[in-house]
């Protein structure tokens, strides 16, 4: 009953006319930030900052920050289904079957069931917030640097499935995705690493300017040797909407994406490109027909894309709940309401239940407008498939070096990008997937800092790992299926044979 | 034709974002002497730390008392080094200033290890605004009331006490090293990526011990998760009056923290210093503004360009002392 008034309070704050405004703007310049490649929602949030001081009621400053970053999740999709140009980590795995959906001009198809599983996802997301934030909180935090050693190792393995049948490349991917990510600050002892007394590699390659490149770059520069006919992709633009096929395909794998995304979501660190990882992996394993993926399977869009929203819904747990903030968009969350007198925590919901409730309730709200705005704008997208091709990559170009040079205001960057654009070339060429390589990258660090902080924690013991519950049951689990999967495939072999 | 309405509103679309995202800190102005223009300051830290908070909330009344605002940029990498550096590098007009001058990269690392400028001779303090102290912590259900018991636990078990720091070889990360050696117990420091990440490794009870600034640690300590068991500084912090020091029970052991003032690069005008220094000290005693910092539990401690000088060259004397003393290094 606490509970519905609670809610019934949170709408009468959020149903104002002024947070209203504010929740349809966030989620507007989310969706925008989202489609253009390089700005993100945490750099966005950041210069709107000083803007939300102007805002006199700390719930309407957080309503609209919060519309910008789950916003921006919705619109990361895009780009990645279009382009093949994943703007953030979580919508790396999107690029696989979502631009393969693209070329056989099932583009539409594609970005509507990342919209409806987005909103599926992202409202179940808020549900289980309303409901259970307070123990899954505790679920987060019980995740200690071997926990979160674990994961990130699952979350690397899952990521050479990526790479399609042929597991060594996908194993070398992976292997120099971790050699690029150690170049930069060691995490745990602050050194500088590799950087061989190149000021701007002290801290590392930027994610977003090797993802473009490899991807995007790599896209437009092998694109440059088809001289046949200007199109990028190609003029095939198909039907809009997904057909009742792909929603019976996709309905599981939306609702195993949602669970994913929200439990793996909740753990401060990476939690959301983990989450949309395996949940591609177990779309793959529990698919009747796991040769289609890697070729344009909507299951493969679908799971992944409800993960990584429901992951930016649950992460709103740990900052509302204990005050920890998991991201670097919640982080400035975090700094806005510090600022506006608020602090968030354990006693939010009782000194600010009008900030608690109230960004709960427009959270629901702005995944309804997000829905609505963006289901229109999937007819307008699949246009840009008919943008020739010397039109369309000169301008992916130029937005790609905007993005990664204000990221860090850095020209080495836009070196840098051309440099793995080139890169992302020679692999297409040589018939490597680039996906282990990027998200490896990623993972690269949190499995380094988390392995020696667990063995700091050790005296250098390896025991450590032996006596965590959740570890051995996450890396159980994951044996188990490995194991199970050989069985099958040795069984077809010997079946062949004879 | 299609292609062409689908290409302006691509247009129209990011015309709305660039214009929404350029204009918004520009919104208030006007002219006269020294800002002329808007003050850029570099944040060397991540969003969201507790620089950074620091910076928003004097960006926040910045205006009241200067005629442009002032423009928070954050250039995390390095520990701090790599904006510190942009800042170091840049034109001395009064248009580039620093934020954090004092922190952890300033006065500790040029003692643990080469730096690509000198913190002392290419930067000019303006003013100190606040001094984030050290405190150690442990969690609600940890066995240990008292710093005593930490060390008699370590003494009679014969095992290292786990520590959480924020990053290695920052202000925390010494204190507790200094901690250690001076008590002759083991402490095992974990460093993780800022202070978010440690504190919550420490509150899921995945470390013995921690350490933190008071601005991170006191929500912790208000919600029953950590328990406050030494202050790492001189006197007392008068954000945690009643946390006694470590020299208060019996430990000689003293570090002055994370300082966090603003500095400009060498070769900044005099008058220019001078007038900044003004605005932050209208700043420092304006009352809304001890408000919003008593509530981020930063406590306001004022110093003029030259007092902040002496005391920034004292402070990194004393950490070079006792990093000689206890013989640190990173490794």
């Amino acid at each position: 009953m606490e509970l519905f008034a609670g809610l019934l309070n949170g709408f009468s704050v959020a149903l104002t006319p002024i947070n209203l405004i504010f929740a349809f703007f966030g989620a507007l310049l989310g969706t925008a930030v989202g489609v253009l490649p390089g700005l993100g929602p945490a750099a966005t949030i950041a210069l709107l900052l000083p803007a939300t001081y102007a805002i006199s009621s700390p719930v309407t400053a957080i309503i609209l920050m919060a519309g910008i970053f789950y916003g921006s999740m919705y619109g990361g999709s895009t780009t990645s289904i279009l382009l093949n140009l994943p703007g953030e980590a979580a919508s790396v795995v999107t690029c696989i079957d979502g631009y393969k959906m693209a070329q056989k001009g099932r583009a539409g198809a594609a970005l509507g069931i990342a919209a409806i599983g987005s909103f599926i996802a992202g409202t179940a997301g808020i549900v289980g917030m309303t409901l259970f934030a307070p123990i899954i909180a505790k679920f987060a935090l019980s995740f200690g640097p071997p926990e979160k050693f674990s994961l990130a190792v699952v979350g690397l393995l899952m990521a050479v499935t990526l790479s399609g049948a042929n597991v060594v490349k996908g194993l070398i991917m992976m292997a120099l995705g971790l050699l690029l990510a150690s170049i930069g600050l060691d995490p745990i002892s602050g050194k500088t690493r590799f950087s061989f007394g190149v000021i701007e590699l002290q801290s590392g390659f930027d994610f977003v300017t090797l993802a473009m490149g490899i991807f995007g770059l790599g896209e437009i520069f092998s694109g440059l040797e088809s001289t046949v006919k200007s199109e990028i992709v190609t003029t095939k633009v198909g039907q809009v909407w997904p057909t009742l096929k792909d929603w019976a395909a996709s309905r599981m794998a939306i609702l195993r994406g949602t669970l994913l995304g929200f439990f793996i979501g909740v753990i401060p660190g990476g939690g959301a490109v983990i989450s949309s990882l395996v949940s591609y992996a177990v779309e793959k394993k529990v698919s009747k027909h796991p040769e289609a993926f890697g070729q344009g399977a909507i299951e493969g869009v679908a799971g992944p894309e409800s993960a990584n929203n429901a992951a930016s819904s649950s992460s709103f747990i740990p900052l509302l709940t204990l005050g920890i903030p998991g991201n670097a968009s919640i982080a400035m969350i975090f700094a806005a309401l510090l600022i506006k007198g608020v602090t968030p925590g354990p006693f939010l919901i009782q000194e600010h239940p009008e900030v608690f409730w109230g960004v709960i309730a427009s959270m629901y709200l702005g995944n309804i407008m997000l829905l609505i705005l963006n289901l229109p704008l999937v007819g307008l997208w699949v246009q840009l498939l008919r943008v020739p091709f010397g039109i369309m990559a000169p301008v992916i170009l130029l937005f790609t070096a905007i993005g990664s040079y204000s990221i860090q205001g850095q020209v080495f960057d836009i070196y840098s990008l051309i440099g793995f654009g080139l890169f992302g070339y020679l692999l297409r060429k040589l018939h490597f997937e680039p996906g282990p390589l990027v998200l490896a990258f990623v993972l690269g660090p949190l499995v380094e800092g988390a392995m020696r902080q667990s063995l700091l924690m050790s005296s250098g013991s390896f025991s450590i790992f032996l006596t965590r519950p959740i570890f051995l049951s996450l890396i159980g689990l994951f044996l188990l299926l490995a194991f199970g999967q050989s069985m099958v495939t040795i069984r077809k072999r010997f079946f062949k044979k004879v | 034709m299609k292609g062409e309405k689908m290409k302006r509103s691509v247009v129209v679309l990011m015309v709305i974002v660039f214009a929404a995202l350029i204009l918004f800190p520009a919104l208030l102005s006007a002219a006269d002497p020294y800002p002329m223009k808007p003050v850029t300051v570099i944040v060397p830290m991540a969003a969201g730390g507790s620089s950074d908070l620091l910076a928003r909330t004097v960006e926040k009344f910045w205006i009241k008392y200067a005629k442009q605002p002032m423009v928070v940029v954050n250039k995390p990498g390095g520990g701090g080094v790599v904006g510190t550096e942009g800042v170091v590098r840049s034109k001395p007009d009064g248009y580039t200033l620093y934020l954090g001058y004092g922190s952890g990269h300033d006065v500790v690392m040029p003692s643990l290890q080469k730096m690509p400028y000198d913190p002392l001779k290419d930067l000019i303090p303006i003013s100190r605004i606040s001094i984030h102290s050290v405190v150690i912590v442990t969690g609600a259900n940890a066995p240990f009331h008292s710093i005593k018991d930490v060390i008699a636990w370590s003494r009679k078990e014969g095992k290292p006490v786990t520590t959480a720091v924020s990053v290695k070889a920052g202000a925390v990360d010494i204190a507790l090293t200094a901690f250690g050696k001076a008590t002759g117990i083991k402490i095992v420091t974990v460093p993780f990526s800022g202070g978010a990440e440690s504190t919550s490794a420490l509150a899921g009870g995945h470390l013995m011990i921690g350490g933190g600034h008071p601005s991170e640690i006191i929500p912790h300590i208000k919600a029953g998760r950590f328990k406050p068991l030494a202050l790492v500084l001189p006197q007392r912090d008068p954000t945690l009056p009643n946390v006694p020091t470590l020299k208060e029970q019996g430990i000689d052991v003293a570090i002055w923290g994370s300082i966090k003032g603003l500095a400009a690069p060498a070769g900044t005008p005099k008058e220019i210093i001078r007038t900044i220094d003004g605005i932050i000290k209208k700043i420092c005693s304006d009352p809304e503004f001890l408000k919003t910092m008593a509530n981020l539990n930063q406590p306001v401690l004022y110093q003029g360009s030259e007092e902040f000088g002496k005391f920034i060259r004292q402070a990194t004397d004393d950490y070079a002392k006792l990093i000689k003393q206890l013989n640190i290094s990173i490794d």
